[in-house]
């Protein structure tokens, strides 16, 4: 069962976490976790806490902002939302990955 | 944009860590929190629940890390990290650290210092503008020797002339008194040119410099002075009041125009020009005054091209003043660096050699220190690599304790350098160098240095992290299979650079050994005379001062009687150019049916009948001149021993005469006695003293009473019974006592055997046998470290294998002879190569080091004390390997 599930291919989870903060809004670590596992339809492997190092990427390039707010078990918890140049990064990195796909799907159909 | 954003957020996160991490602590937990509470509400019981939540998370550690990595800068806190690491780790090993930080400090400090010197001496000594370009004439002579010349003032005109010559500056220098003080003291003049200062182009430090409109034509000089820096410094104590006033030299008034820059020395010869004054060059000078010129030669005119252009010049010169030219010369325009090449050049070549050499034994002992100690850790790095470390890290954390040894070595050498630096230039012979050079640490060889430095460690350093990052780390770690075979990469380097190590050394010992030989022979060369408890002062005259022949004996013999009333004073003696050990006026003379020629020639003394018994010279046969004949200016004289054996081998000297047709009268300033230039008999043969420099071979040699020949000045010789420095001011009082107004000149501190001292050869070896020795030995040294960590190291890793060949009946004797035999080898190896190096470098040697010596015994003695060395380096660990017991050893981990 676990052989079926793919990696997580390096450099989509930032996308992951982008599209994930557009579609929920303000959101705390373990919620952005679930939310990419629970859309993949666990078909993906996910280590959850791979997330930190891409949200903290994402901070430091002015894409998310962070806020503490109170989670659902009323604990101190960080929230992370797009800013408003991180909003304009989904569409980008969005059509790079089709891009990306496109290229890949071509070059497998090749005999 | 972003970039810098990142950097920004990056820089500032390393100031916050602790918070930062406390934060994502709790970020971290409130995560586990939620998951477990998630799969608690599905119903798993607590213990999976956690365990699930931590599953899917994936290594909360790692997580850390690299959260860790993304936020600060991980090369910077990590680099910190080793470097912490690296210094514990060689605090913990001090002995190993410090012996490679002092191998290294050693090898820099050396050629650093050395490097320095011959930078400021021979690449880059004068302050001038366009120094290359400024150049004086030498005449060579059939010989090859080159000798100055002094030309009129009417050929100076006529030189400045020529299409080659851009300036010229020509100048006579001559002692002076300042009289405006209690004692007259001497200063050194040098009456320069009007185009001189133009010339060099320089500007003055304070004021101006002398120009043409100083010395304006058919007229007398204005009363205008520069003073030298030092002379400045001396006595106006650095005052830049002083230019403006007045100062008064042969009781004239002169204006001090301006100060000399620090650096400047022109027209003299150690730094010893104190004033500068206008010189002209009109018709009406004495025909007898004669100038040394320099001169600028215009812009893209080769020496080669002056000296084709000027040797018509010379020869008309020569031909209007033969007394001053060798019958056939060819013109040889010099540089100014090139009189200190010939000097100093070869001297200095020889100490680039020997740091060169101390500072690759340097670095190669650092090399295998840096492998040995390599080779005991691979045991800690192949853990830690198995435990995660990165090949990167490995080799970041060895670079980094290898940078922290190479920098400390860096700079200890540094100030090393620094601290030598002086000693050594203490220790150059005096006049060899220009003394405008400017001596400091050479910036670009101090980073060559440390360059190799780095490097040395850089690539020994990380060579254990190659072995450790080469497939293979399982064997490492399994029992420690290299603790049997003794197998370990990089034994065959070692070797290497242990046999290089020990050729190098054995090379430097070599030489060294040489050169003190050659420096102990020219010690114990007899100088013929004593020098000790003698001194010598001199006695310029004044100007238009004893005019007369008669006077001027009767002056000199007062002054010198004077000297001699004076309690502790044993005799005194007037030697006008006869002070030892570099001494008289080589001149032709004849012989009966023997015309003077140039190939006969002897060095002529002016002294007083004194002059023997105050030096001890004994007398051979015949007899010495009363004080009548000498106040009369009798027509006898003495030969030395070399003399009477080279023309008269049948010993029959005596009776006969000789003649010397230069000492002709020039008055006001040359006096000589009736008869000087025609026959005069030979009445007595003393014994031979050194008279043509130390080290050098004893020349012929003619002995005249002062009477015969007197110049501006003489000089007076004083035996006491103790030191003679002390009584100097009671000298000082009796001459005063005669004339108040005479000054007394001093050479160093008088003492004869500072005079030797200062003697360019005998200061040369000095040098070069004390720096070679203070090298070799430190190389001795080296080698000797280097060679006992090698052997040590490699009896430490052989420690197992002992141990089984003891439990198995190897006696303790097999044991040691096993380590001595294989450091054997390499020892034996090295100095193999190192005698064929050594003989194969003597005759460059021999060029370079003039008196060096080349004794078989010596040789052998430098091979005797490497034997020596080395066996006790080797034994050493040897006797600990032996001593080992057979049970430790094989249980040794």
């Amino acid at each position: 069962m676990e052989e079926n599930k793919s990696e997580v291919l390096q450099g989509t989870l930032d996308l992951m976490v982008l599209k994930t903060l557009e579609t929920m809004g303000a959101q705390h670590g373990y919620g952005i976790a679930r939310r990419i596992e629970q859309v993949s339809e666990d078909s993906l492997r996910l280590n959850q806490g791979t997330i930190y190092p891409a949200l903290l990427r994402l901070w430091q390039r002015g894409w998310i902002s962070t806020e503490w707010g109170t989670s659902e078990n009323n604990r101190r918890a960080r929230y992370y939302s797009l800013t408003r140049a991180g909003r304009k990064q989904p569409e980008m990195e969005t059509a790079n990955w089709e891009r990306i796909a496109a290229t890949m799907a071509r070059l497998l159909a090749v005999r | 944009m972003e970039f810098l954003r990142i950097s920004l957020s990056r820089c500032a996160a390393l100031f916050r860590r602790r918070r930062l991490d406390e934060e994502l602590e709790e970020e971290l937990q409130v995560h586990l929190e939620l998951a477990m509470e998630e799969h608690l509400r599905r119903g798993l019981p607590t213990e999976d629940a956690r365990a699930a939540a931590l599953r899917d998370f994936g290594g909360v550690t790692q997580t850390r890390e690299r959260y860790r990595m993304q936020r600060g800068m991980p090369l910077l806190e990590s680099g910190w990290q080793d470097l912490r690491f690296g210094f514990r780790h060689l605090c913990r090993n001090p002995g190993f650290a410090l012996t490679i930080v002092f191998s290294l400090a050693l090898g820099i400090g050396a050629t650093v210092s050395v490097f320095s010197i011959a930078y400021a001496v021979l690449v880059h000594p004068y302050p001038y503008a366009d120094p290359d370009r400024i150049v004086y004439p030498l005449l060579a002579d059939r010989s090859g020797r080159l000798d100055w010349t002094q030309l009129t003032g009417a050929q100076v005109r006529e030189l400045a002339k020529s299409g080659v010559v851009e300036r010229l500056s020509a100048r006579v220098n001559r002692t002076m008194a300042l009289t405006d003080h209690d004692f007259p003291e001497s200063v050194t003049a040098s009456f320069q040119t009007g185009d001189s200062f133009p010339m060099l182009g320089v500007p003055a430090l304070l004021g101006r410099n002398l120009g043409p409109a100083d010395s304006p034509s058919g007229q007398a000089p204005q009363p205008v002075v520069m003073l030298s820096y030092k002379f400045w410094l001396r006595h106006f104590n650095g005052d830049p009041g002083a230019v403006g006033r007045t100062l008064e030299l042969d009781h004239k008034e002169y204006t001090i125009v301006g100060v000399t820059g620090p650096r400047f020395g022109w027209g003299g010869n150690n730094g010893n020009i104190d004033v500068y004054l206008p010189q002209r060059l009109s018709d009406d000078l004495p025909a007898d005054l004669s100038f040394f010129v320099f001169f600028r030669l215009r812009q893209g005119i080769t020496r080669a091209a002056a000296n084709a252009e000027l040797q018509p010049l010379f020869e008309q010169f020569a031909s209007e003043t033969p007394e001053n030219f060798p019958r056939q010369f060819r013109v040889k325009v010099q540089r100014l660096e090139d009189g200190t090449i010939r000097e100093l050049g070869g001297t200095l070549d020889l100490l680039f050699a020997a740091v060169s050499l101390l500072l690759a034994i340097a670095c190669a002992n650092a090399s295998i220190l840096l492998l040995a100690r390599g080779a005991v850790r691979q045991h800690e790095l192949a853990v830690r690599s198995a435990a995660g470390a990165s090949a990167g890290r490995i080799f970041r954390q060895l670079l980094t304790e290898s940078l922290l040894l190479s920098f400390a070595g860096t700079a200890l050498g540094v100030l090393f350098a620094y601290s030598t630096l002086g000693s050594i230039i203490a220790w150059l012979p005096v006049d060899s160098f220009p003394n405008e050079a400017n001596f400091h640490i050479n910036v670009p060889v101090l980073m060559f240095s440390g360059g190799l430095a780095l490097l040395t460690g850089v690539l020994f350093g990380i060579f254990p992290a190659v072995q450790v990052v080469r497939p293979g780390i399982h064997p490492m770690m399994q029992a420690g299979n290299h603790r049997i075979a003794g197998s370990v990469r990089g034994t065959r380097l070692h070797g290497a650079l242990i046999v290089g190590q020990i050729a190098l050394t054995l090379l430097l010992l070599t030489a060294a050994g040489g050169a003190i030989e050659g420096f102990t022979r020219m010690n114990r060369v007899p100088l013929g005379y004593d020098p000790h408890n003698v001194m010598a002062i001199s006695i310029p005259l004044q100007e238009n001062s004893s005019t007369h022949w008669a006077e001027r004996v009767h002056y000199f013999t007062r002054l010198r009687d004077k000297v001699g009333e004076l309690p502790g004073v044993v005799s005194v003696g007037i030697s006008t150019n006869a002070t030892p050990p570099d001494s008289g006026w080589n001149q032709t003379f004849a012989l009966p049916g023997k015309p003077g020629d140039e190939e006969q020639k002897a060095l002529i003394q002016f002294v007083g009948p004194d002059y023997f018994s105050t030096l001890h010279i004994p007398l051979l046969q015949g007899r010495i001149w009363n004080a009548a004949e000498v106040d009369r200016g009798a027509t006898m004289v003495l030969v030395n021993q070399s003399f009477a054996g080279r023309y008269f081998p049948h010993g029959d000297a005596l009776g006969h005469s000789l003649e010397v047709s230069a000492l002709k009268s020039q008055p006001p300033d040359l006096l000589a006695a009736s008869g000087s230039d025609g026959w005069m008999q030979i009445i007595g043969v003393v014994a031979d003293s050194v008279n043509d420099g130390v080290g050098h071979p004893i020349q012929p040699a003619i002995f005249m009473p002062f009477s015969t020949f007197m110049f501006m000045g003489t000089q007076i010789l004083i035996r006491s019974r103790t030191d003679p420095y002390p009584i100097l001011p009671s000298v000082r009082k009796q001459i005063a006592a005669v004339n108040r107004d005479q000054e007394v000149g001093v050479h160093g501190d008088g003492r004869l055997e500072t005079w030797i001292r200062q003697e360019p050869a005998w200061a040369r070896a000095r040098l070069i046998s004390g720096l070679f020795a203070v090298f070799a030995s430190l190389a001795l040294v080296l080698a000797a470290v280097g060679l006992y960590s090698v052997v040590s190291y490699s009896v430490a890793q052989r420690t197992n294998e002992f141990g089984i060949r003891l439990a198995l009946g190897a006696q303790r004797n097999d044991i040691s002879k096993i380590v001595l035999a294989s450091a054997g080898v390499r020892v034996g190896l090295g100095m193999v190569t190192g005698f064929g190096l050594s003989l194969a470098s003597t005759h460059l040697i021999a060029h370079w080091l003039e008196n060096s010596g080349h004794d078989p015994l010596v040789a052998t003695a430098v091979c005797l004390l490497m034997v020596l060395v080395s066996a006790t380096a080797c034994l050493l660990p040897a006797n600990r390997a032996a001593s080992v017991d057979p049970m430790l050893a094989l249980r040794c981990e």
